[in-house]
C-alpha cells in the first residue's frame, strides 16, 4: 500500500506545479517591457537591474535600450574604468592589521563582513549625500569639492578620494565626453539633454579651475581639489544616468573595490568576493543605506563608525603596506 | 524651551581684558573667573604681541547635564588680541535619558537625519550649540569633560567657530576644541546604549568686509542606534541587518557559527565604536598652537610601526604596547589636514585612559600651560 500510494502523490503535485509553470508563462508573455526608472525619477525604489532584465519582449526595440541610460550606466559600473579604484583598500588593510592581534581566534570572512558593513555604511554617511547633491545641483560643484575637503579627517582619506575624482576627470575629459557631451546625442528628451548640457559645464569649468589653481595658494582660500563623490554625482548627470543609479553604481562600486582589495589581501578567493557581491544581502544593505541618505543634506552629513577614521588614519603606520589607503 | 545665554569679552588695552556683555538664561550658567595667569611675554610663542591674559569662562548647567527638550545656545565674541579658556567644572556633561512615554512622532522621521536640528518633533532631544566668533591674534583654548550620554538619550550639539579670513600668519586667530563622547556610565553598565548623538564641529573663514565664508573644517560624528520603534516594519528591516550580516553562506560551510554569533548581541553603536569606549577629536589651528600641533604630528608619527618585528630580540617580538605612557590603550590619529589645521582623533578604552593620554602629551609639550595657564587644563 505504501510503495503505491507515494507516487500517486508526487504525480499530482507534479500535475500541479506542472499547471503553475504554463500559468506563470503565460503571464510573463503577457507582460510588457518594465518602465525604466529613469522616466520616473521620483517612484519608488526598484533595483537599477530590472531595466535590463526581463528579456521576453518579442521584438527588440532599439529605441527603448537607448533612452535608458543602460550603455552609460554599463561604461561608469565596470571595474576596468581606469580610476585606479584598485589602488585604495578604505581602511580595509589597516582594520585587518589592527585586529589581527586583538583577535587571533576570529575567522577572517567574518571579520571582513563585519568590515564591509561598517565600510558601506561610512561611505554612504559621508560621501553619498556630496554625490546626491552634485546630481541634484551641478552648479554648486565648487562648493561640494571644498566642503567634502573640509570634511574628510584625514590625508590618506583626501589622497584616495582626490586621486580617483581627478582620475574620473581624466576619463570624461579624454574618453566619455565626446560622446556624451556633444548636442543632441542620445537624448530624444528636450529637457534631459538641459540637464546634462549644466552638468557638462559644470565639470568643464571645474576642471578648468583644478588645472588653473596651485597647491594651497593661500591659508585661507584654498583651490579646488578635485574630490571623488562630487565628481560622480555630476559626471554621472553628465551622462544621462537617474539619481537612483548614480546612487547605486556608487555605493556598489565602493563595495567592489573593497572586495577588490580583500582578495588582493588574501582574505577570501575571488569566487567567495563574487558570491558576496552577488548576494542579496549585500544588494539589500546597499538600498537600506542608500534610502536612509537620501534627504541627507551634506552639511548633516557625517561619520557614522568613528573606528573607520582611527584605522583609515592609521594606515600610515602600517610596516608594509600594499595599498594607498 | 529655549534657553539662550550670550557673552562677549572685549579688551582695548590687550592686557586688560574685560567682558562687555554676559548674559545666561536657566539652565544654563556661565561664570567668569578673573584672570590669576599672566603669560609672560619671553615664553609665550608670540612675544612681540605681547599676549592678553586669559579670561576663564566656567559653562554650568543646573543639574550638571541637559535634561530631553533642554536647548543651550552659548554665543562668544573674542575681540581682536584676547584670550580665552572654558572650561567644565561640573565634570562630564551628562546627557539624561528621554522618558520612552514622548517619543510619539519622534521615531517616524528618525532615519532622515536632514530634520534633526530645529525640529518641533525632536523637541525631546537635548541640543546645545556653541558660537564663538575669534577675532584676529585672539586665541581660545576649549578643552571640556566629555559628554556622557545616559541610556536612551538623545542629543545633538553644533559647535561652530569663525575666524577672520583677512589674517594671516602670526595674526591668524588660533583655537584649540577638544571634543569627546564616552559610553554612558560604566557603573550602571552601560555600553553605547543611548539613541542618538551628534557632534559637529565647524570652523569657517569669514571676512569682515565682503562678508564672504568659507568652510575650513568639518568634524562630524554620528551615532545612532538607528531603532524605530513605532514601525514594526523598519524595526524587522534593522534585525535583518544585524543578524544577517553579510553573510552569503548560511550553511556555514566558511564561517564558523560561533563567530557570527559572537557579533549579534552588539547593537548598531557599539559595532560602529568597537573596542572603544570613549571617542574624540581635538582640532588646533593658529599661530599660538602650531607647536603643539607639529609635537602631535611628531609623536604619532614616531609611534612604532603596525606589524613590524623586533629581529633583535626573539622574545618581544610584536609588542608595541608599553610605550613610556602606556599609550597602547589609546589609538590615535593626527593629521595636518588643511588651512594649517591639525587634527586629532582618537578613542579609547575608557575615560580615565583618554584622559591621562591627552593631559599627559598636552603637559608634556607644555603650550597650553604656557599661554594659558594650568587651569586650561582643569578637566585634563
Amino acid at each position: 500500500m505504501l510503495f503505491e500510494e507515494r507516487p500517486q502523490g508526487v504525480e499530482s503535485e507534479i500535475a500541479q506545479l506542472e499547471a503553475r509553470l504554463h500559468d506563470m508563462r503565460a503571464q510573463l508573455d503577457q507582460s510588457t517591457y518594465p518602465t525604466p526608472p529613469s522616466s520616473h525619477p521620483d517612484k519608488s525604489w526598484t533595483l537599477p537591474s530590472s531595466t535590463i532584465y526581463n528579456n521576453k519582449n518579442p521584438q527588440f526595440n532599439s529605441n527603448t535600450t537607448r533612452s535608458t541610460s543602460l550603455h552609460a550606466l554599463l561604461l561608469l559600473s565596470d571595474s576596468a574604468l581606469p580610476l585606479g579604484s584598485f589602488a585604495f583598500s578604505s581602511g580595509l588593510e589597516s582594520y585587518l592589521a589592527h585586529n589581527k592581534s586583538r583577535r587571533t581566534n576570529a575567522n577572517p570572512v567574518s571579520s571582513f563582513h563585519h568590515f564591509l558593513k561598517l565600510s558601506i555604511a561610512s561611505i554612504a554617511s559621508t560621501s553619498l549625500p556630496y554625490v546626491l547633491a552634485a546630481y541634484r545641483h551641478p552648479q554648486t560643484l565648487d562648493t561640494l569639492d571644498n566642503d567634502l575637503d573640509a570634511s574628510t579627517p584625514c590625508v590618506v582619506a583626501q589622497r584616495a578620494s582626490v586621486a580617483q575624482g581627478r582620475a574620473l576627470i581624466g576619463v570624461w575629459e579624454r574618453a566619455f565626453r565626446a560622446s556624451f557631451a556633444s548636442p543632441g546625442k542620445c537624448m530624444s528628451d528636450n529637457y534631459e539633454d538641459a540637464e546634462a548640457k549644466t552638468a557638462t559645464s559644470a565639470i568643464d569649468e571645474f576642471s578648468d579651475a583644478l588645472k588653473s589653481s596651485f597647491e594651497d595658494v593661500d591659508e585661507y582660500d584654498l583651490g579646488p581639489r578635485g574630490h571623488f563623490a562630487p565628481l560622480w554625482g555630476v559626471v554621472c548627470r553628465a551622462m544621462g544616468l537617474d539619481l537612483q543609479q548614480t546612487a547605486y553604481t556608487f555605493v556598489l562600486n565602493h563595495a567592489k573595490a573593497v572586495l577588490s582589495a580583500a582578495v588582493r589581501a588574501s582574505v577570501m578567493g575571488p569566487y567567495q568576493a563574487q558570491n558576496i557581491l552577488a548576494s542579496q544581502s549585500l544588494q539589500d544593505t546597499i538600498m537600506a543605506r542608500i534610502e536612509r541618505e537620501w534627504n541627507t543634506e551634506p552639511e548633516e552629513a557625517g561619520q557614522v563608525v568613528p573606528a573607520l577614521d582611527l584605522w583609515i588614519g592609521r594606515h600610515e603606520l602600517l610596516y608594509s603596506r600594499i595599498f594607498n589607503s | 524651551m529655549l534657553q539662550p545665554g550670550q557673552r562677549r569679552p572685549l579688551s582695548p588695552p590687550p592686557n586688560n581684558p574685560t567682558l562687555t556683555t554676559l548674559t545666561y538664561k536657566y539652565p544654563l550658567k556661565l561664570v567668569p573667573r578673573a584672570p590669576g595667569f599672566v603669560p609672560s611675554p619671553d615664553t609665550s610663542a608670540l612675544s612681540d604681541s605681547c599676549p592678553s591674559r586669559p579670561i576663564h569662562l566656567y559653562l554650568l548647567t543646573y543639574g550638571g547635564g541637559l535634561l530631553p527638550g533642554d536647548h543651550i545656545e552659548v554665543t562668544i565674541k573674542l575681540e581682536p588680541k584676547t584670550r580665552m579658556v572654558v572650561t567644565t567644572p561640573q565634570g562630564s556633561t551628562k546627557i539624561f535619558k528621554t522618558e520612552p512615554g514622548n517619543d510619539n512622532g519622534v521615531s517616524v522621521i528618525k532615519g532622515h537625519r536632514k530634520k534633526m536640528p530645529a525640529n518641533d518633533h525632536l523637541s525631546d532631544m537635548s541640543q546645545q550649540s556653541l558660537d564663538v566668533r575669534i577675532g584676529r591674534e585672539s586665541a581660545l583654548c576649549y578643552l571640556p569633560d566629555p559628554s556622557v550620554p545616559y541610556q536612551n538619550s538623545r542629543y545633538a550639539q553644533i559647535q561652530t567657530f569663525t575666524v577672520d579670513a583677512s589674517a594671516r600668519g602670526d595674526q591668524r586667530s588660533s583655537l584649540c576644541v577638544l571634543d569627546w563622547v564616552t559610553q554612558g556610565r560604566t557603573s550602571r553598565g552601560e555600553n553605547w546604549n543611548f539613541r542618538f548623538w551628534k557632534g559637529r564641529n565647524e570652523v569657517w573663514a569669514t571676512d569682515e568686509k565682503t562678508g564672504k565664508s568659507r568652510l575650513l573644517l568639518r568634524d562630524s560624528v554620528i551615532l545612532d542606534d538607528e531603532t524605530q520603534d513605532d514601525l514594526a516594519s523598519d524595526d524587522d528591516e534593522d534585525n535583518e541587518e544585524t543578524s544577517h550580516e553579510l553573510n552569503p553562506h548560511p550553511d556555514g560551510a566558511d564561517v564558523p557559527p560561533q563567530a557570527q554569533a559572537g557579533l549579534l548581541p552588539l547593537n548598531v553603536i557599539q559595532e560602529r565604536t568597537r573596542p572603544h569606549g570613549v571617542v574624540g577629536t581635538l582640532i588646533l589651528s593658529g599661530p599660538v598652537f602650531d607647536r603643539l600641533g607639529t609635537f602631535l604630528i611628531e609623536q604619532f608619527t614616531s609611534q612604532p610601526r603596525i606589524g613590524s618585528r623586533n629581529w633583535s630580540s626573539s622574545e618581544s617580538s610584536s609588542a608595541p604596547e608599553g610605550t613610556p605612557t602606556s599609550r597602547g590603550d589609546v589609538t590615535w590619529t593626527a593629521a595636518r589636514v588643511r588651512a594649517g589645521f591639525v587634527l586629532v582623533k582618537f578613542g579609547a578604552k575608557d575615560f580615565e585612559t583618554a584622559k591621562h593620554w591627552l593631559g599627559g602629551l598636552l603637559r608634556e609639550e607644555g603650550s597650553i600651560v604656557r599661554e594659558f595657564g594650568e587651569e586650561a587644563l582643569f578637566c585634563m
